[in-house]
């Protein structure tokens, strides 16, 4: 039985903590927040203990993996702290705000032998994987120009972090990250980079145009928004035999909408894309694997490195107005 | 009623031009001009007037204007002689493939007291209009950013033919949507970034184009002007764009008034467009500024403004830098 402990009780904290009670022998034991209420409510249907303080879970908790679900500027120190700790390591995305933190973690994962993986969950994303599989079978020829979209509002977090750009590095660096990722595992490596956007300015919304070219010639643009209302992703990848589009707004086999008695207004109909398995289960499913059966994530370090790189060249981007070789 | 000359049908949006001028009530064709004469009678027979072989010829004939769609690099020849012959001239876009045959022609038409317009039927279309006095009403208040596509298929003949278009997919799809952009928001484009490439179809031209674009009020936007659309496609392409404001978003696809066909003698399915038909309203429009002598509303300064923006990302696209417009 590995005993995991989970840093974060957030959104994606209770999420992964939802995820290892679906599998077999994994039990999470621990949970750390600082927010102890919202820690023993994600533990307390586990039977998982509750820390106020990471480190404290780190050090006292009986564990094989921790699962670092803290704001990004706390990736390091405590992904750090675990593989020091002899810790197999999950780290939500984005690996870290700078190259050379994300350098710094990944060879301390490796100097203590502990499995790393970081969640660039779209690679178990059920139509993310079925784009890729028909771009691989050259369904759409020889991939030419690519465009990705990822549209939300505003997240919120703890202490409104995501709205700070030196805690989430907006748009570029928590949320088309992965898309970053995703182009990247289809094409492969970056050349070059140019992005516009908001980040760096007072303008009170989060918006990013980046455009990517690969080494392989393909032109790919990719936004990333949170300043639309809902949620919804789109794709669509031409080549020189082909289209392939996929828009989530139209992906959704099922639509609810409640009309209550007595409200004027129209209940907001809510569409759904429910699957068997979810994307995250799928995610850390693999790790537990990696972990029990001492392989190697399909997610490497290397992989999460180069997608912040990515990220990063995008904001220099966006700072200098000149385009960012890779 | 308003005479009217057609030089040339080079480019088919003619076709569609000359339709509508046969459905108005105050214009008549008088004239016709092709490069191509084998068609000589079947344009007659449809469209009527007089066919010539020699537009010099057509020129000395009774007419109070003209329309020119031949290809792009035949424009500033077919327009000064026009102008030069004292009659009002609708050109279709793009203006010219130089900066100093679109000022040419600006100043003959100057010079000859006559009109000069641009064909930039985009602005007729009623959602685009909506979308304009959505802005200027400020429903989403301050634009922060906008993301645009104008695809389209290959269109193959003269269009690949860098001596005759002047360039690829970035000269024949920027110019709409950038015209529609400058008169939203009454701002000029300062700066121009593109990645742009032949990577589609096997053409002298390029057939991928990614522009980034800086607006003198601060507003950046993305213009996909790619033929990425392939044979097996719905449709012909699209004009959409993603206006995000600080309060607000507006989303626009252009040609999004239509309903899905599936017919078997065609095998693919078909998206069958029923909204109004963006060609009457610009060639209406132009017709009876000349029936009342009143301005109209598309200049050849918006098509030089427009031409800029396309030769400027050609020099993006070679050099991989920024390039400043004013």
């Amino acid at each position: 039985m590995l005993k995991v402990g989970i840093l974060g009780a957030g959104t994606m904290g209770s999420m992964h903590a939802n995820c290892y009670a679906q599998l077999p022998d994994v039990e999470v034991v621990a949970i750390a927040d600082k927010r102890t209420d919202l820690a023993r409510k994600v533990a307390e249907p586990l039977g998982a203990r509750v820390y106020e303080e990471a480190d404290e879970l780190i050090e006292k908790a009986d564990v094989d993996i921790v699962d670092v679900c803290l704001p990004t500027p706390m990736h390091k120190e405590f992904v750090v702290k675990a593989a020091r700790a002899g810790k197999h390591v999950f780290c939500e995305k984005p690996l870290a705000l700078t190259i050379e933190d994300g350098e710094e973690m990944i060879n301390e994962c490796e100097k203590a032998g502990v499995k790393f993986m970081v969640g660039h969950v779209l690679r178990y994303f059920h139509e993310y994987v079925a784009i890729k599989k028909q771009i691989d079978a050259g369904a759409i020829g020889k991939p030419a120009v690519v465009r990705a979209s990822r549209c939300a509002s505003q997240p919120l977090g703890w202490q409104d972090w995501y709205r700070k750009r030196e805690m989430s590095g907006g748009v570029c660096l928590d949320l088309i990250i992965h898309d970053f990722d995703f182009l990247r595992w289809c094409f492969g490596d970056v050349e070059r980079v140019y992005a516009k956007g908001t980040t760096f300015t007072d303008i009170p919304v989060e918006y990013a145009l980046v455009t990517l070219r690969f080494k392989n010639g393909v032109i790919a643009h990719v936004e990333g928004s949170w300043a639309h209302s809902g949620f919804f992703t789109t794709f669509e990848a031409a080549g020189t035999d082909g289209l392939l589009y996929f828009d989530s707004r139209t992906a959704s086999p099922i639509r609810i909408f409640v009309r209550r008695k007595g409200e004027e207004k129209a209940a907001v109909e809510v569409p759904e894309s429910p699957v068997n398995e979810s994307p995250y289960l799928r995610e850390i499913r693999h790790f537990v694997e990696c972990v029990a059966q001492d392989k190697e994530p399909e997610i490497t370090g290397r992989d999460a490195l180069e997608a912040i790189r990515i990220a990063i060249a995008a904001l220099d981007s966006m700072k200098t107005g000149k385009p960012v070789t890779l | 009623m308003v005479k009217v000359g057609m030089i040339s049908f080079a480019h088919m949006h003619a076709y569609s031009y000359a339709s509508c001028l046969k459905e108005l009530p105050n214009a008549e064709i008088v004239a016709i001009y092709n490069e191509d004469t084998s068609i000589a009678d079947d344009l007659v027979k449809r469209f009527g007037g007089k066919f010539f072989d020699d537009y010099h010829k057509l020129l000395e004939e009774d007419l109070d204007a003209v329309i020119v769609c031949s290809a792009n690099a035949d424009h500033k020849e077919h327009v000064v002689a026009a102008a030069e012959a004292g009659k009002h001239v609708l050109c279709e876009k793009p203006i010219a493939t130089t900066i100093e045959d679109a000022e040419a022609m600006i100043e003959a038409c100057r010079k000859a007291g006559v009109k000069f317009g641009i064909a930039f039927p985009c602005r007729y279309i009623p959602a685009v209009r909506r979308a304009k006095e959505a802005i200027e009403r400020g429903e989403i208040g301050r634009i922060v950013g906008i993301k645009g596509t104008n695809h389209g298929t290959m269109p193959g003949g003269w269009f690949v033919v860098k001596e005759k278009s002047g360039g690829g997919a970035v000269m024949d799809h920027t110019v709409h949507v950038v015209d529609l952009w400058r008169w939203f928001m009454k701002s000029e484009v300062v700066e121009v970034y593109a990645e742009a490439d032949t990577l589609i179809h096997d053409i002298e031209v390029d057939d991928v184009g990614m522009l980034t674009l800086l607006f003198d009020n601060g507003v950046f936007a993305t213009l996909d002007t790619s033929w990425s659309r392939p044979k097996a496609f719905p449709t012909w392409g699209d004009v959409t764009m993603e206006i995000v404001g600080e309060e607000g978003v507006i989303s626009l696809d252009a040609f999004a008034q239509d309903f899905d066909l599936y017919n078997n003698k065609v095998m693919k399915a078909q998206w069958i467009y029923w909204g109004d038909n963006m060609d009457m309203g610009l060639i209406s429009d132009f017709i009876d500024s000349v029936e009342k002598d009143r301005p109209f509303m598309i200049t050849g300064e918006d098509g030089l403004r427009a031409l800029e923006v396309v030769l400027a990302a050609y020099k993006s696209a070679e050099t991989h830098q920024p390039v400043r417009l004013r």
